[in-house]
């Protein structure tokens, strides 16, 4: 389930994993930006508005009517971010050509049509149709408002954003509000243009009889223009611990604990940093799980996660305002006695042998199989299953520890809530 | 056993054990995870039922959702890490109809298909462990009591029932958590956990006489043995309250507006409900409905406009929902669609088109091996003719649809719930 590469020239890629497992065919495409706070409202815009229009769909209406008609095509568009970058995301599955009465018709049509949506949308005097550049510019802006709905997002958001304030990374993915509203539509269509003609682009395709669909891509037009470089990922060392509360109305409260550890994809020591995360808080059995939940009853989630391009960890749960002291400091308990080592053989064993089911159950998604790719194709490398795999395999209590003695605590941050009953 | 076949030529086994446990299992070539779903069907609505030699009792509201945590614990060690060992996650989730404990894995399919079917059948409560739960479950509930679409559902389901329990939350009140004892627990165990009433599904690359090995060797063997009768409360056929409004910590107001219909048990006739409706509903709002258009253009709706058809034996409804700064309106306007809807005649072209894609939809589906157990297992306790999906959607015409629209959205059965930012407050970024 791994993928075979080649260039289409200019910055263009094609990955292929030819598999006759799934009922679909699934295409992405993404084309790579610098995440900067210049430029992450203009870009996090692009799929919204071509969402709504293409040259020959040039509705959000018609592109529906298309899709439907051939057999639930999907397409969606937005944007990623993965360490210090901002990825357009274009989305498109169709159902495998051969289960259809149609099937041959089907596929062509379905790949005209994505094509059509990312690379060719509807203009009005040289930039995006005023009315769609409107309405998806104020969109935008109350899906960031809106990110207060979910507060254990917000407060993910906010905490990357107080601990990384001077660095890319604490950019949103979909930009500020001050941002969005600066956007001009002129200048966003020359922006779009810009992109899609010097970023890194690359395509992933999953399914069967590929080589019919990639020499069909292989003939499309791609309006490329050269390849920027894009910037490498911003190292810090922590600063002394912060500590950030802000109040909203909400019965419960959530607690970000976010430290740095510099460890990275690309250098040594990475995925001592995974097995050390699937330790601490990345499973059931994990320390923080167990402890913080299933002991003293503290939460009802809690768990931690790593980016792994920037190097970074972040401890989350859910826990009533006045607790918030003891979830604190049992969380550094558990950090402290990774460090110390205690690490049983069976946490390690567990941990191992969790993190390659869940990797290796990835080849039974076509979106999984492409998306488990996107931390390589950031970083300039792409590894295969059984190279990762392999990997996690040898990692050693040793290498837990020491990765566990690069986490630096930065940033603490509460986001209480003031309607809690006891 | 019974051997049939999937839309997508897949063999699809099914049969009974002879304790009366029903079985599917659906061998899945060249996937790499292993998927099994173990599901009896008691969920928060059951809360009124017959127990032998002592009549009807009505036990405290949540407790299907309670006994579904509590039998994750064990006299030793727990269930998580059994599973974790075998390189397994194990979940489990709770409805209104049924309780499912389900595991993925890799490479131990017979050991945690063995733990399964062990842990769900040898429940370990005592006082200590029930009440060190109630803590965990209270904070569930606060959660969810902070999650708009919950709270915006909830009161609209307040809206249109007056007696269902469909009404209350699935995990039930802090109150009436803090009600449950072992002894309710006990009860419903014993009243719901026997094989007539409960089903297994398993799919991915596996072997159906092995699965069926191990289950054989772990479920409790005996006679089959009837299930209690269960009492639902007599629910009028009108709706409760026709407008309800609430105040949570959000950046916009959202609005839904429910329809309420007489359920059926009549699995075939279900299904064809839902498919009608499932046609119905994309014709007013769908991304290709000329009304989901003209509403977006208005900025009257946004991305998070859609619409849904829920239909068991216990109940029936249609819920179409929307972010929207003015509410009245958007309550207008889905009147006067549905009015037109109602009106006809319905475009043959535009039911055909969605047709086409529900087709697709459905043989895309069988991709999820998560999916297709969870479908199974719902239409088998619902008594839907599931592998007849296709063959009813084909034979849907657009006059049904029209009359579909006249019967199931009837516009003196619907309520309206409305969800208001908290007075006073301003929320922006930073």
């Amino acid at each position: 389930m791994d993928f075979t590469h080649c260039s289409l020239g200019a910055g263009v890629r094609l990955h292929l994993c030819e598999t006759d497992k799934f009922n679909t065919v699934t295409c992405k495409l993404f084309v790579q930006q610098n995440l900067a706070s210049e430029t992450a409202a203009a870009t996090a815009l692009i799929p919204a508005i071509l969402k709504r229009g293409s040259q020959k769909f040039p509705s959000t209406r018609q592109i529906a009517r298309e899709l439907e008609y051939l057999h639930a095509a999907s397409f969606s568009a937005d944007v990623l971010k993965i360490g210090e970058r901002q990825l357009l995301e274009f989305y498109f599955d169709m159902i495998d050509p051969t289960l259809l009465p149609d099937g041959d018709e089907n596929w062509k049509r379905g790949l005209a049509t994505f094509w059509d949506i990312a690379f060719h949308p509807v203009t009005q005097d040289g930039a995006f149709v005023s009315e769609y550049f409107d309405q998806e510019k104020l969109n935008l802006r109350r899906e960031v408002e809106g990110l207060i709905n979910d507060k254990r997002g917000y407060a993910l958001a906010r905490a990357v954003e107080l601990m990384c304030s001077e660095e890319p990374y604490g950019v949103y993915r979909y930009g500020s509000v001050p941002a969005i509203e600066a956007l001009e539509n002129g200048a966003e269509y020359r922006y779009y243009q810009e992109l899609l003609a010097t970023r890194p682009m690359d395509i992933f395709l999953v399914g069967r009889n590929l080589d019919l669909i990639a020499n069909e891509i292989a003939r499309l037009e791609f309006p490329r223009n050269g390849t920027a470089q894009l910037e490498p990922p911003v190292l810090r060392e922590a600063a002394e611990e912060r500590w950030h509360i802000e109040e909203l109305p909400a019965q419960q409260s959530v607690l970000v604990l976010g430290y740095r550890t510099n460890l990275r994809y690309m250098g040594p020591g990475y995925y001592g940093l995974v097995v050390m995360n699937g330790i601490l808080g990345g499973f059931p059995h994990s320390k923080l799980f167990v402890n913080v939940r299933e002991r003293a009853s503290l939460a009802y989630y809690i768990g931690s996660f790593v980016d792994g391009t920037k190097g970074i960890l972040m401890v989350n749960g859910g826990v009533s305002a006045a607790k918030v002291e003891d979830a604190v400091r049992i969380i550094k308990e558990q950090v402290e006695a990774v460090q110390q080592g205690d690490i049983t053989e069976e946490e390690l064993e567990l941990t191992k042998i969790g993190l390659c089911s869940s990797i290796a159950s990835m080849a039974d998604d076509p979106g999984s199989i492409i998306d488990r790719n996107l931390v390589g194709l950031v970083n300039g490398e792409m590894r295969s299953f059984d190279d990762v795999l392999g990997a996690i395999r040898s990692v050693t209590a040793e290498d837990v520890q020491r990765a566990a003695k690069a986490l630096k605590l930065d940033t603490i941050y509460v986001l209480r809530g003031s309607l809690e009953k006891e | 056993m019974e051997k049939l076949k999937t839309p997508t030529g897949e063999d699809l086994l099914t049969g009974y054990l002879p304790n009366g446990l029903h079985y599917g299992i659906l061998p899945k070539r060249g996937f790499v995870k292993k998927y099994a779903v173990l599901a009896t069907k008691y969920g928060s609505l059951d809360s009124k039922f017959e127990v032998p030699g002592e009549g009807i009792v009505e036990v405290p509201d949540g407790i299907a959702h309670f006994l579904e945590h509590k039998l994750f614990e064990e006299p030793e060690g727990n269930v998580f890490d059994r599973f974790a060992q075998l390189g397994a996650s194990v979940n489990a989730f709770t409805s209104y109809t049924q309780t499912a404990y389900l595991f993925s894995t890799v490479d131990y399919l017979s050991e945690a298909l063995a733990q399964l079917v062990d842990f769900v059948t040898h429940p370990y409560l005592t006082e200590e462990n029930v009440e060190k739960e109630k803590g965990i479950i209270v904070q569930e509930l606060r959660m969810y009591e902070d999650h708009p679409d919950r709270r915006l559902h909830r009161n609209l389901l307040n809206a249109l029932y007056h007696e269902n329990h469909i009404r209350l939350d699935i995990g039930g009140t802090p109150e009436s958590v803090n009600r449950i004892t072992v002894d309710w627990l006990m009860k419903c165990y014993r009243t719901f956990y026997q094989p007539t009433n409960m089903a297994l599904f398993v799919v991915g690359d596996v072997s159906p006489e092995g699965v069926l090995d191990v289950v054989q060797e772990h479920f409790p063997n005996g006679a089959a043995q009837p299930v209690g009768e269960r009492v639902y409360p007599e629910e009028p056929p009108h709706i409760n309250q026709a407008w309800v409004e609430d105040r949570l910590s959000i950046s916009r107001p959202r609005c839904a507006v429910g329809f309420k219909n007489v359920p059926t048990s009549d699995g075939e006739e279900s299904l064809r409900r839902y498919l009608t409706m499932g046609i119905a509903w994309r014709l007013i709002a769908a991304r290709s409905s000329p009304h989901f258009e003209r509403l977006y253009n208005a900025g009257l709706i946004d991305d998070s406009f859609g619409a849904s058809f829920s239909t068991t034996p216990y109940y029936s409804y249609s819920v179409v929902t929307s972010q929207t700064d003015d509410p009245e309106r958007f309550v207008e306007e889905i009147k006067a669609i549905v009015r037109e809807v109602q009106g006809g005649p319905v475009p043959e072209a535009d039911v055909e088109r969605l047709k086409r894609q529900l087709y697709g939809g459905f043989i895309a589906s069988f991709d999820s091996l998560e999916y297709t157990a969870n479908s199974y297992i719902a239409h088998y306790f619902n008594g839907t003719p599931y592998l007849r999906y296709l063959s009813i959607l084909q034979s849907i015409t657009a006059q049904e649809v029209q009359e579909a629209a006249v019967n199931y959205l009837d516009l003196e059965n619907s309520a309206v719930s409305v969800l208001l930012p908290t007075e006073g407050e301003g929320h922006g970024q930073g």
